[in-house]
């Protein structure tokens, strides 16, 4: 008898200390979601907030039902493309470079965004662009590529005489076409559309542009076999050229960081122990 | 001022100076030099003596300044003539504030290096985060998957592309692949599924994006129901930055190819040999 | 059809019983009722989600029973090795004990992995030829294999043993030894296949021991004798089997050793993981101190570490190995200590931290709880009735009307 009174009770306070242990939160068995149709972000940017924006439109592609695009919620970035080419134009000749960096994927049919539809000053004027007033007589034509200090468009290069380009080597004109406003220029004197920024950029930038030919630099969408279609995104698209000397690519606000684990109270254990001592890892 | 002297006396002990010599062995520990002396011959009693002092010598780092600048002296002196040892570095204290590292190859310095059983998560207002290191993990599509190899009914297995699918009504939610895999890239479905209808892609596949019922595991499947149609998946179309690149990797002139061709790269635990077909670059 | 007739007497003897047999199996019932309701709210309500499981911790209380439990059938073999292999004859009437201890343990087993399944539904995905049965890749269905076919050995063996003493009819020495033999054998690969289940499983470095198998098989063999301990006690105070003293203090004999390798095995454990230190041992130290102020598995492993020491310590005094009443509570906390630390402190912190660093807890809900305990429920009923049946059959209470009085004397085994 009084083994197996000693057995049971050890059984019986074992079991409801496990419980008293293990039942500290209880699932709760979770309703199917309410369908809590949040009006559709409509107001979007693809990469560069307030550079690359782009406009919701419902049912371009009828047969799904897709709209062009569907943006984020909480940063309103582009997550996904209903149709990767819709409002795009063809990028227009590109040079092959032929060679081992050649780029077979770079022949298939290529779109871009047009940029020029983006830029504010540019669409202040509807027709005659920025030569309405660089036209040589409201704005004289600048005698001269030697900087100095401009009075205007200080929102887009806050002083001119610093300008977070090619530190210090060259200035606006040595990209903005100076007797042609609406168009850029390269070191040659050709003519460059806001639209092909890279065939200017890649003239200092060559490794980049090798990549960037090749597909492994810089972003596109689309199709991903060699003959299929692709949208390309153009350097100006990521980059701001006049700030790009200190900021490579604009900090964007992130997604909300996923869920934390269960039990796990906040999600910077890394970061706080990194501050005390790099060295230490974690 | 006697300090300097001192040091220059005896960094010219090599030299024929046998007084400077006598007084400082005579600065020796004076237990150690009797038995030195009893043990050694008259004649080389100098050098019996440093052998003796040097044998029971403390460890470097527990050495005053002092002991140390005389264990220095006593090592040219006892090494005189093999090497040039009175050109020994004389400059003990050693550097504090400072910490050295030898980086290789174009691998920026970061905290977590690639190992990942720490804790890794973000808690950032905006991305980039200077000195961050960004570290996606998803399915790697391995080429020798372990959770296939697990699977005790084949639910999950390689299709010819490479992409490792699981038929969602095959599986019979035994978790085995969940524990299997190294880069924890599975999940299971817990419950039933409840994303509201208009969020749904009409268009599905079969080992796909379509709805999972409970009870099963699921997995990235780098968007069958795209790629095989030859659309990019939707973590490369989404990627703002355009960092995520896909390709066909038997096409030399694919895009993923010409990355393993131009740039430093890696992949995840390689030293598993499931042969990632994910592939992580530094550019 | 003599078959059919000990069927019936076999049950018909099982269920009937003193008051106190049914006041025992009226507490088993009771344990049921929770169970019920848990099964149906995860079974067919609304699926795993009732449960405490994560993505990080996808494992956890079913898996680590259902190891346990493989472990307590290969305990049998600590009974019937020495009585087939060395003769040892006061382990007569253990052995069939043990084989009913192995078909229980199998049984519970299988039901504690349908409610880890998803889908148990689905099992008949892994019969082959209409399913698939991913043999030999697959460490699970090796799994399947040796626990269904040590199911099937321990059940011919005990039942056809049964069989033939209840008819008196002689045993058939090629058949019977044939299957003892292989059981024999077999029995520590259902627990060494199991330990294979996790250490072969790099993504989890807390398994990835070679010590694995050999620690499972010592956790087992001092586990299952503890319980056959604790059960032959109550057999000698209950029923008119006469169990010797000899073979009480064998089995207690086994099970001090047996726990001393664990403990063994486990301190090399410790000792390799957490002298170098490496990112891999982050899981021990989960379990071993908590990682992040998660500290839940903490506890458990320290006791289940603190029970087993103090219980080898104790058996190690002859005296209290050999005193009845304190063996059997030494026996019942030292199974506890062994449950916890393969049910809780095994499998939940080889999940934690993932293998990608995350680092979670885990905390049962009731209806876990209710399953798992409802689970071990059956279990004991199942155990109860079977270890009723063969004492009715060894002591010759349930016999064949035409029982064969010719061979009677060498009935048995
Ligand atoms: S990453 Fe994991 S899920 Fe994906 S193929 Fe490899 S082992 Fe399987
Ligand atoms: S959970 Fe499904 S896919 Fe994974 S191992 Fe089990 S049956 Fe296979």
């Amino acid at each position: 008898m009084f083994l197996n009174r000693n057995i049971i009770g050890i059984i019986t306070t074992f079991l409801i200390i496990a419980a008293l242990h293990g039942c500290g939160d209880t699932k709760s068995v979770p309703k199917a979601k309410e369908a809590e149709a949040a009006a559709p972000v409509t107001d979007c940017f693809e990469s560069r907030e307030g550079y690359t924006s782009v406009q919701r439109v419902e049912n371009v592609v009828p047969e799904y039902g897709y709209p062009n695009v569907k943006c984020s919620q909480a940063t309103t970035g582009v997550l996904w493309w209903g149709d990767p080419f819709y409002d795009t134009v063809p990028m227009g000749d590109m040079p092959i470079v032929d060679d081992e960096t050649r780029g077979d994927y770079a022949i298939a049919e290529a779109v871009v965004k047009p940029r020029e539809s983006k830029l504010m000053y540019f669409n202040m004027e509807p027709t005659k662009h920025c030569a309405f007033c660089h036209n040589g007589k409201m704005v004289p034509f600048p005698k001269d590529k030697k900087p100095r200090l401009l009075a205007a468009h200080q929102d887009i290069v806050g002083n001119s005489l610093q300008l977070m380009h090619g530190r210090a080597a060259f200035w606006c004109l040595d990209c903005h076409n100076a007797t042609n406003r609406n168009r850029l220029i390269d070191h040659k004197g050709n003519d460059i559309s806001f639209n092909q920024p890279q065939k200017l950029c890649g003239k200092c930038h060559g490794e980049v542009y090798i990549d960037w030919r090749l597909g492994i630099h810089g972003k596109r969408i689309g199709s991903w076999t060699k003959e299929g279609k692709k949208r390309w995104w153009v350097c100006t698209e990521c980059h701001n050229p006049h700030t790009v000397q200190i900021l490579r690519y604009n900090p964007i606000k992130p997604e909300p960081p996923p869920i934390l684990p269960k039990g796990t109270k906040n999600g910077d254990h890394e970061i706080t122990k990194g501050k005390e001592t790099p060295l230490a890892g974690h | 001022m006697s300090e300097e002297k001192k040091e220059s006396e005896r960094q010219s002990l090599p030299s024929e100076d046998d007084k400077t010599r006598r007084d400082f062995l005579q600065d020796m520990g004076a237990a150690a030099l009797l038995g030195a002396a009893a043990l050694m011959t008259g004649s080389d009693e100098a050098q019996a003596k440093t052998t003796w002092a040097e044998w029971f010598q403390k460890n470097y780092r527990l050495m005053t300044d002092e002991e140390k600048k005389e264990a220095i002296v006593r090592v040219i002196e006892m090494e005189k003539g093999k090497f040039m040892a009175e050109n020994m570095d004389k400059g003990y204290p050693n550097s504090t504030g400072e910490s050295y590292g030898i980086q290789v190859g174009g691998n920026a310095y970061n905290l977590a290096g690639v190992t990942l059983e720490g804790q890794h998560y973000y808690e950032a207002e905006s991305v980039p985060r200077k000195d961050a290191f960004y570290f996606p993990i998803q399915c790697q599509q391995c080429e020798k998957p372990p959770c296939v190899k697990v699977c005790p009914v084949r639910a999950t297995y390689r299709d010819p592309d490479g992409i490792v699918v699981i038929d969602y009504n095959w599986c019979i939610g035994c978790r085995m692949c969940m524990a299997a895999c190294p880069y924890w890239a599975r999940r299971f479905n817990w419950g039933d599924p409840n994303l509201p209808k208009e969020e749904m892609n009409p268009k599905t596949h079969y080992l796909g994006n379509r709805p999972r019922m409970r009870g099963m595991v699921e997995k990235c499947t780098f968007c069958v129901q795209r790629t095989r149609h030859g659309r990019y998946p939707a973590c490369v179309e989404v990627c703002p930055a355009g960092v995520r690149k896909f390709g066909n990797l038997l096409d030399p002139e694919s895009e993923i190819r010409k990355i393993l061709e131009r740039k430093r790269v890696f992949r995840l635990k390689a030293d598993l040999n499931t042969f990632p077909k994910f592939f992580y670059f530094i550019d | 059809m003599s078959i059919i007739r000990f069927a019936i007497d076999f049950v018909k003897y099982v269920l009937t019983g003193g008051i106190r047999y049914y006041v025992w199996l009226g507490i088993l019932g009771i344990l049921i009722v929770p169970w019920a309701y848990g099964a149906y709210q995860q079974l067919i309500a609304h699926g795993m989600i009732v449960a405490g499981f994560t993505d990080q911790i996808s494992w956890a209380i079913y898996e680590g029973n259902f190891i346990f439990l493989v472990g307590v059938a290969a305990a049998a073999v600590t009974v019937v090795f020495p009585y087939y292999v060395y003769k040892y004859k006061p382990l007569k009437d253990v052995v069939l004990i043990g084989e009913m201890l192995a078909i229980t343990a199998v049984i519970m087993v299988i039901i504690f992995i349908v409610f880890h399944m998803g889908r148990p539904d689905r099992a008949w995905h892994m019969i082959p030829v209409i399913g698939i049965f991913n043999w030999p890749n697959s460490m699970l269905a090796w799994d399947v294999l040796v626990i269904y076919g040590y199911l099937f050995l321990n059940f011919v063996c005990g039942f056809y043993n049964m069989h033939q003493t209840y008819t008196g009819r002689p045993i058939n020495e090629m058949f019977y030894k044939t299957f003892i033999y292989i059981a024999i054998m077999w029995a520590p690969s259902i627990h060494i296949v199991t330990a294979f289940l996790l250490n072969t499983m790099p993504a989890r470095p807390m398994w990835f021991h070679s010590i694995m198998p050999i620690k499972f098989l010592s956790t087992a063999f001092a586990a299952g004798p503890a319980l056959i301990i604790a059960t032959l006690l109550i057999i000698r105070k209950r029923t008119d089997l006469k169990i010797p003293d000899e073979a009480i203090n064998f089995l207690s004999q086994v099970m001090l050793w047996c726990l001393g390798i664990a403990i063994i095995l486990t301190f090399s454990e410790v000792v390799t993981e957490l002298y170098p230190s490496t990112e891999h041992a982050d899981q021990l130290k989960y379990a071993l101190f908590g990682l992040h102020g998660m500290t839940k598995i903490v506890p458990w492993l320290w006791a289940s570490w603190i029970i087993m020491i103090c219980s080898f310590l104790l058996l190690l005094i002859p005296g209290i190995r050999k005193n009845y009443n304190i063996l059997p509570v030494i026996c019942v906390v030292m199974f506890i200590g062994i449950w916890i630390e393969k049910g809780i402190a095994l499998v939940i912190p080889g999940m934690v931290p993932s293998p990608i660093g995350e680092i979670a807890e885990y905390s049962p809900t009731w209806i876990e709880i209710f399953i798992t305990i409802g689970n071990w429920a059956i279990g004991l009923a199942i155990f109860t009735f079977l270890v009723k049946g063969a004492i009715g059959v060894m002591t010759g209470e349930v016999r064949h009307p035409n029982f064969d009085n010719r061979n009677a004397s060498q009935g048995g085994h």
